[in-house]
C-alpha cells in the first residue's frame, strides 16, 4: 500500500506549512531546491525509521532515497520487502 | 620559501622520503604518498596536453576524493593557477566564474564521470604573479568573489599552520569541510606537505553525527579544525552512549560564533584535546588564535593576533579604537591575497591604512568588533547585512532581493535567528499578492534558482496582509519570526 498521504503529512508539518497536499507533487525534487537540507535528511530518516519500524543502514543513506515522495515511498516499500513484510 | 620547502616541496619530500607512509584516508581506503604522486603526475600530463597559455588558470570542478586532492596536486606541481569553486553553485554562476578568471578549460577528476564543461574565453583581467589557488567567497547571491592566492602566502600559512597544531609526519588529521574551503589549507594541504594523514569526510555525510565519532574513533584522528556545529553533531550523537575521543590533542572551531552550552560540555568529549578558536577568512586566512579555557564564562574572545598579523579597530567617526570601544576590524596578514580578480570590488575591501599608518594593504572584515577592558576583541556583529548559516557567509539583504524580483512578492523581509543545532537559520518573510497562490514551495525554487542552498530561507512564511514595518517604513526583520503564516 502507497503512503504517499502519511509522507506529504509528515514533509507538510516539518518543512512546508503552508501547503496543503495537494500542493505537493509526488515527484517534485525536494533537495534541488533547498525543501530538505542535509540535516532535513536525517530528521526524514529518524521519522521513516519511527513511523515505519524500519531500520535505514548505513548503505540506505544515499539521499536519493528522500528525493521525493514517490522515492521515499518506493525505499519504504523496498525495505519492508527486504525484511519479509 | 621556508626550510620544508613549502607546500609542494615538503610534499615532495615525504614522496622521496616516506612514499609508504599514509597521505589520505578515505572510507576507510589508504592512500600512500607514492600512490597520491602518481595520480597526480597522470592528472599533470592532462594538464599538459591542454596547450595552456603561460599563467593561464584552469578550472577544477571536483567533490572531494583522493582523486579530486591528486587533481589540486597536480595544478600545484606544474604551478598552474587553478580556480577552484564549490561544486554545489548554480550553473549560471560556475559559467560566470570561469569565465571572469580567464578559464577556456575546466577538468573534473579522471574517473569522476562528469565531462569537463566548455566555458567560452573571456578577456580576463591577467591574475597576480605566482597564484596558484584562486577560492571563492561564500557570498549569498550576485557572484562570488575570487580570491587568488600567492604561493608564498600559501608556504607561509602552512608553515604556521603545522607549527602551532603540531601536525608532522603521521599526525592524523580530519577534514572535515568541502574541498573548495579556505579551511582546507589547513587541514589537507598543511597535512600533505608535513607528511600527516588526512581523514577525508565526505561532503554527503558532512552532519551525520554517529559517522563523525566513527571515522575520529577509527582512524585516531590527533587534529580537527571544524566550524562550531561539528562539535554540536558529535556531541548529540554520544549524548544516549557517552563517548571519549582521547586521541584528539587539537580541536579547533572556525567560522562561526561557538554556542556556549556546546563549549562547556567539549572537555568531556576531548579529554586530551587543547581547544582553539580561530578567526579569519578567505581573503586573509587566519589571523588571530585563542586557546580557550573552558572553564572561562561569556562568549569567546578572537584572541591574538598570529605572528606576523597586524589589526586595527576603526570607529563610527574613522578613529582609532585602542582602548576599551567598538569598531569595525582591519586586519593584514602574512598569508593574505593580492585582491579579488574583480577590480572595483577589490577597492571596497582591500584598502590602505585607514588612518594612512603604513604603505600596506589592509582588509576591511565588515566584522564589528569591541575591545574589552581585558583588552581582548570580541565580535559583535556586522557592519553589512551578513550572516553565517552553517559556516556559509549569506547576506540577507541580498536574499530579499532575490524574492523581491519573483512576480508575485510584494514585499519580502529576511532575518536569521538562533538554532541550537546549526547556529543560525534563516527566517523570510514575504507578502504575496492576492489570489496568486503563492507558496513556500513555489518560493524555495525561485531562491534556488539563483542562491546557494545554504542561502534559501528554511522558514519561509507567506502572508497576503501587509509585513510589520518599523518607524521609518522598512520591513521590520524583527518580527518576522512572529508572522503566522
Amino acid at each position: 500500500m502507497s503512503n504517499t498521504a502519511t509522507i506529504k503529512q509528515f514533509l507538510i508539518e516539518e518543512f512546508l506549512p503552508d501547503l496543503t497536499q495537494d500542493q505537493l507533487a509526488d515527484d517534485h525534487d525536494l533537495l534541488s531546491d533547498g525543501v530538505i537540507d542535509s540535516l532535513g535528511v536525517l530528521k526524514l530518516i529518524a521519522w521513516v525509521e519511527d513511523r515505519f519500524a524500519l531500520a535505514v543502514g548505513d548503505t540506505d543513506l544515499d539521499p536519493n532515497n528522500f528525493r521525493s515522495v514517490a522515492a521515499i515511498d518506493a525505499f519504504i516499500e523496498d525495505s519492508r520487502q527486504r525484511v519479509g513484510g | 620559501m621556508s626550510e620544508h620547502g613549502g607546500l609542494v616541496g615538503g610534499f615532495l619530500t615525504q614522496v622521496r622520503e616516506r612514499p609508504d607512509a599514509p597521505a589520505l584516508v578515505r572510507h576507510g581506503r589508504e592512500t600512500t604518498y607514492r600512490e597520491l604522486y602518481g595520480q597526480a603526475l597522470e592528472e599533470r600530463e592532462r594538464l599538459a596536453s591542454l596547450g595552456l597559455r603561460p599563467g593561464e588558470p584552469v578550472g577544477v570542478l571536483a567533490a572531494k576524493s583522493p582523486a579530486a586532492v591528486a587533481l589540486v596536486l597536480a595544478c600545484l606541481l606544474a604551478r598552474r593557477p587553478f580556480l577552484l569553486p564549490s561544486p554545489q553553485l548554480a550553473e549560471a554562476q560556475l559559467t560566470a566564474l570561469f569565465a571572469q578568471a580567464g578559464c577556456r578549460h575546466v577538468l573534473a577528476p579522471r574517473g569522476a564521470g562528469q565531462p569537463p564543461r566548455a566555458v567560452p574565453s573571456a578577456t580576463a583581467d591577467p591574475l597576480p604573479e605566482d597564484t596558484t589557488f584562486l577560492l571563492t567567497t561564500s557570498g549569498s547571491t550576485g557572484l562570488p568573489k575570487i580570491v587568488p592566492l600567492g604561493r608564498e602566502a600559501v608556504d607561509r600559512f602552512t608553515d604556521w599552520a603545522a607549527s602551532a597544531f603540531g601536525i608532522g609526519a603521521g599526525t592524523t588529521v580530519l577534514n572535515h569541510a568541502p574541498l573548495n574551503f579556505d579551511l582546507c589549507l589547513l587541514d589537507v594541504w598543511t597535512t600533505l606537505a608535513h607528511g600527516g594523514r588526512v581523514v577525508l569526510v565526505d561532503p554527503d555525510r558532512a552532519v551525520d553525527g554517529r559517522h563523525l565519532l566513527d571515522l575520529l574513533t577509527r582512524h585516531q584522528v590527533q587534529v580537527v579544525q571544524a566550524v562550531p556545529m561539528f562539535y554540536g553533531l558529535l556531541l548529540q550523537a554520544c549524548r544516549r552512549t557517552p563517548l571519549t575521543l582521547p586521541s584528539v590533542r587539537h580541536a579547533v572551531f572556525t567560522g562561526d560564533a561557538m554556542p556556549e552550552p556546546t563549549l562547556a560540555e567539549l572537555p568531556r568529549l576531548l579529554p586530551a584535546a587543547r581547544l582553539y578558536n580561530v578567526y579569519g577568512c578567505t581573503e586573509t586566512n587566519d589571523s588571530f588564535l585563542h586557546e580557550v579555557d573552558p572553564a572561562e564564562a561569556g562568549p569567546v574572545p578572537l584572541g591574538t593576533p598570529l605572528p606576523g598579523v597586524k589589526a586595527l579597530v576603526v570607529d563610527a567617526h574613522g578613529r582609532e579604537v585602542t582602548g576599551p570601544g567598538t569598531g569595525e576590524l582591519y586586519v593584514r596578514t602574512p598569508f593574505q591575497s593580492a585582491g579579488y580578480l574583480d577590480a572595483e570590488r577589490r577597492r571596497e575591501k582591500f584598502t590602505a591604512h585607514p588612518l594612512g599608518g603604513d604603505d600596506d594593504v589592509w582588509f576591511r572584515t565588515g566584522d564589528l568588533v569591541r575591545r574589552g577592558t581585558d583588552g581582548l576583541l570580541r565580535l559583535t556583529g556586522r557592519s553589512d547585512f551578513q550572516v553565517k548559516v552553517r559556516g556559509v557567509a549569506v547576506n540577507t539583504a541580498e536574499i530579499e532581493q532575490v524574492l523581491l524580483r519573483h512576480p508575485a512578492v510584494l514585499e519580502a523581509g529576511v532575518t536569521a535567528r538562533p538554532d541550537p543545532l546549526t547556529g543560525r537559520q534563516l527566517v523570510a518573510g514575504v507578502r504575496r499578492t492576492p489570489g496568486s497562490g503563492l507558496n513556500s514551495l513555489l518560493l524555495k525554487e525561485h531562491c534556488a534558482r539563483s542562491l546557494p542552498r545554504a542561502a534559501v530561507p528554511a522558514v519561509l512564511r507567506v502572508v497576503d496582509g501587509p509585513l510589520p514595518k518599523t518607524t521609518t517604513g522598512k520591513v521590520d526583520r524583527t518580527a518576522l519570526d512572529r508572522l503566522a503564516s
